[in-house]
């Protein structure tokens, strides 16, 4: 919303013959304090969370933290790291992640392609099979007695395979697609093209913006998820992710504040860390892998952008 | 462009390898995860079983630790564990529902779902042949594990609620400042106009804080559900025990909705009075949980009434700063003293929460004989203890944990427990609870009255010698002031969400939670007219007619646990 603002504003004083009006430079002003302000009240949570996470958390419980710590520690961090199982999870999560985004962008990418093309008679019957999957799911326990029926469970597999088909991302790629000029394709036809060139040659290359922003919902959806794990794989702790194990850590520390069991516990809690800052020091692990992937894919979503202001 | 279409067809090649790699390697991972098994010296079949558990358990390591071997090599049994992450309900619902039944189950609140999908063995009969430690634990008390009166079966070995307990710790009633009493010269603590003078007298000399912030004489936690923290002070202070949101007529045992008793609608007054002279904190009922603990760490609430797990981040965030004259000693408050502080009515052993075996199991009575070692003294001990020679020792006849492996479990708890085990199975076995000792004399845990001294500050020291006690349990009325209740504690009736009362009981506490704060928060003036307005919207949504569907609970359990 904020960079279509300020291109309609930055269009029009070009208009003017670069020369700015009052009124131009009132609105200018309101779009830079309207825009700071989105941004201080996007990053100040996060900044916030990361101050706690750094700040120790009996000097947590006195408030008034902002976006310093006020007593610098790593010892919430350390606690979290302690625990074992969090390596194996990490290649999990990775490999999850990297499996299942580039699998999914392949076969969401394929599906697309066929079903943007007038000269296949099944698409429509198709696209509203895969639209029904948007709004109806099949529930919790037949999904779980479907993957238990196809020995899914205790598998890595679990994680990609059914994801690989999504609905709403072939969804985005196919109008992508549909937005390209078809005469593209006829000609690759024409110079002896055979579908799966005009797919992998002609179509992909110019996809690259739509495959960026589902690369990124698959990729987030990926390493945020821990449910799966827990449902189909959670007995076996080669197959962990780290999301999963996170999540523990985050219900032990919880349930041991409340359930103190032995006296020398009281001595404990004392030392041990508050399950706020725990909980404050997970969001900040697990939010860094994805802020270190966004800035690279990025790139892609601003050329969409102008790229699709030119062709219109 | 040609190399660079190699270079793609060669990566999606070695990717589907990979996943091809990945999908065929998994299926020997799950059986290889189960054959950990020990050499079994005596001769047993060592086994695996399976065991899900609703409550989380992240130090648990496959009972490789120290304890685990113990277990593993005297019962030739390995759990292959998985605990619950998130909300249990969904996976034990899965678990009833696909008919993947583990072999022991821990469903606690849940155990019904595996009742009525037949998921679970009626273990009366078991517990009778093959289990002679969890029979002489429960003694008589075996009628409370019963499931209900119409289906009187056993189907879990209770192993929450701890058998036999005395509560060694005051950690409730009402608490003042140890600086707040010492300036007042420890007079006797006993009535909400005692606890009122101490906190007025003081308040008026110090005013402000030595930063200049104003002193609070008084503060409550009402955020959300610790709205109950305040509600519950309704019984405490009118000689109630906890019984949920009913006051249990111990004759007649007749339910009846607590705030509908007249004594406590002095109490709720005091409150308004509270309010009226300034001594309550204003934003009682709008603060927030974590404003409420930053007012406390930062010492300037002189009085609390709430239980210490509520109040004690902010007290340890004193205690790191010295502060210890503005932490916290606990008085047996009560409106006046022809009442009892309550605190230490027990609620006694009320079968609860237990251990399942399923009807899928691989040996049931192997199963039974696993737990009835744990529910042995020696399975206790070890537990609690660990083993001897390398966590505790026995001096003439004393059992005591060696210092450093204390020292260890203070400054390294998670990585000791994943290595140790303590205390891991504690909720496998049939246990007592603290203040019981063994049979050579010793304490069965490890959290005992002398164990409480080490912990307490010089200031928490002057103040209970001031009033010439060891412990705060000794200014409180003690259990054997009390006769134990027929029925347990009220609040352990698990019900059904659609039970009529349970429906009824939530409108009502919409109202209650609507008036409670609008009386206190009143005019002095004003407040009969609320409470009367308050008691008439109880009785026109039907407080009467809850009563009388909980009274039938209460009536219920008391036929169930005395059926012989």
């Amino acid at each position: 919303m904020g960079t279509a603002n300020s291109t309609t504003s930055a269009s029009r004083s070009k208009n003017k013959l670069h020369t700015k009006s009052i009124q131009d430079r009132i609105l200018e002003v309101i779009v830079y304090v309207s825009m700071i302000l989105v941004t201080v009240l996007t990053l100040y949570p996060f900044l916030n969370v990361l101050a706690i996470s750094l700040n120790d958390s009996v000097d947590t419980v006195r408030g008034g933290i902002t976006i310093w710590p006020r007593e610098f520690t790593l010892k919430n961090y350390d606690l979290i790291f302690t625990y074992k199982g969090l390596i194996t999870g990490f290649q999990n999560s990775v490999l999850r992640t990297v499996i299942g985004t580039v699998l999914g962008l392949l076969s969401g990418s394929m599906l697309a392609f066929v079903l943007a093309r007038n000269d296949f008679g099944g698409r429509r019957w198709i696209s509203m099979f895969l639209a029904i999957t948007m709004y109806v799911s099949g529930g919790m326990i037949p999904g779980f007695i479907l993957m238990k029926d196809l020995h899914l469970i205790n598998t890595f597999a679990v994680y990609v395979l059914p994801g690989l088909v999504s609905a709403f991302n072939i969804f985005v790629i196919r109008s992508f697609i549909d937005g390209l000029p078809y005469a593209l394709q006829e000609s690759a036809k024409l110079d002896g093209a055979n579908d799966f060139v005009i797919y992998w040659r002609v179509i992909l290359p110019l996809c690259k913006p739509a495959l960026a922003t589902v690369a990124l919902f698959l990729a987030v959806g990926q390493w945020n998820s821990w449910f799966d794990t827990y449902l189909f794989n959670g007995s076996n702790e080669t197959l962990t992710t780290l999301q999963y194990e996170l999540m523990k850590i985050l219900q032990s520390t919880t349930t041991s504040a409340t359930n103190s069991q032995d006296a020398s516990n009281m001595a404990e809690r004392m030392a041990q860390v508050s399950p706020e800052s725990v909980k404050m020091a997970i969001t900040i692990i697990v939010t860094i892998p994805i802020l270190i992937v966004y800035p690279f894919l990025q790139k892609y979503f601003v050329k969409g952008m102008t790229l699709g202001a030119v062709k219109s | 462009m040609k190399s660079g279409n190699k270079k793609i067809v060669a990566s999606v090649l070695s990717l589907v390898m990979i996943t091809a790699l990945v999908g065929c390697s998994n299926p020997f991972a799950t059986d290889s995860s189960g054959d950990h098994l020990p050499d079994s010296g005596d001769g047993k079949q060592p086994i695996t079983f399976t065991y899900f558990s609703e409550d989380s358990s992240t130090n648990w390591n496959n009972m490789n630790d120290e304890v685990g071997k113990v277990i593993k090599e005297k019962t030739g049994v390995t759990l292959s564990a998985e605990f619950a992450v998130g909300d249990p309900v969904q996976k034990l619902s899965l678990i009833a529902a696909t008919g993947n039944y583990p072999d022991l189950i821990a469903a606690k609140a849940d155990v019904g779902k595996l009742v009525d999908a037949g998921a679970i063995l009626d273990l009366t009969d078991l517990i009778n042949e093959h289990a002679p430690n969890i029979k002489k634990m429960l003694g008589d008390k075996i009628v409370r594990t019963k499931y209900s009166l119409d289906d009187q079966a056993i189907y879990a070995v209770p192993t929450w609620s701890a058998v036999d307990e005395k509560k060694i710790r005051a950690d409730a009633g009402f608490e003042l400042q140890h600086r707040v009493v010492k300036e007042a010269g420890y007079p006797e603590i006993r009535t909400v106009q005692d606890y009122e003078k101490v906190i007025q007298s003081y308040l008026s000399k110090h005013p402000v804080d030595e930063n200049g912030n104003k002193n609070i004489g008084m503060s409550l936690n009402a955020d959300d559900w610790h709205m109950y923290q305040v509600t519950n002070l309704g019984f405490q202070t009118t000689g109630g025990p906890d019984d949920g949101e009913y006051y249990i007529d111990q004759k007649t045992h007749q339910a009846t909705y607590h705030f509908r008793r007249p004594e406590e609608k002095e109490f709720f007054r005091w409150l308004n009075h509270m309010n009226a002279i300034g001594l309550l904190d204003p934003e009682s009922f709008v603060q927030k949980t974590d404003q409420f603990k930053a007012k406390v760490a930062s010492g300037r609430i002189l009085g609390l009434a709430d239980p210490e797990w509520d109040y004690g981040d902010g007290q340890n965030a004193l205690r790191a700063a010295s502060k210890f004259d503005q932490t916290y000693g606990h008085y047996p408050v009560t409106m006046s003293k022809e009442y009892k502080d309550t605190s230490f009515w027990l609620a006694g052993f009320d079968g609860g929460y237990g251990i399942s075996i399923s009807s899928t199991c691989k040996d049931p009575v192997l199963a039974i004989k696993f737990l009835d070692f744990l529910a042995s003294e020696e399975g206790q001990v070890l537990n609690n203890w660990g083993i001897e020679g390398k966590h505790y020792t026995v001096k003439n006849g004393k059992r005591s944990f060696i210092p450093e492996v204390q020292e260890r479990a203070n400054n390294d708890s998670a990585a000791f427990q994943k290595e140790a085990g303590l205390g891991l199975y504690w909720n496998m076995m049939v246990h007592y609870g603290d203040g019981i000792k063994d049979s050579t004399g010793n304490y069965f845990t490890r959290n005992y009255p002398e164990l409480l001294s080490l912990n307490y500050s010089n200031a928490e020291k002057e103040t209970l010698k001031a009033y010439k006690a060891k412990h705060w349990k000794d200014l409180f009325p003690t259990e054997e002031d009390f006769q134990p209740r027929a029925y347990g504690a009220a609040y352990t009736i698990s019900l059904p969400n659609d039970d009529p009362s349970m429906i009824l009981g939530a409108k009502m506490k919409d109202i209650t939670w609507k008036y409670i704060p609008e009386a206190v928060m009143s005019k002095p003036e004003d407040f009969d007219r609320i409470w009367d307005a308050y008691m008439a919207e109880l009785e026109k949504d039907g407080v009467q007619e809850m009563e009388k569907i909980y009274t039938q609970h209460i009536q219920d359990r008391i036929k169930l646990w005395s059926a012989q």
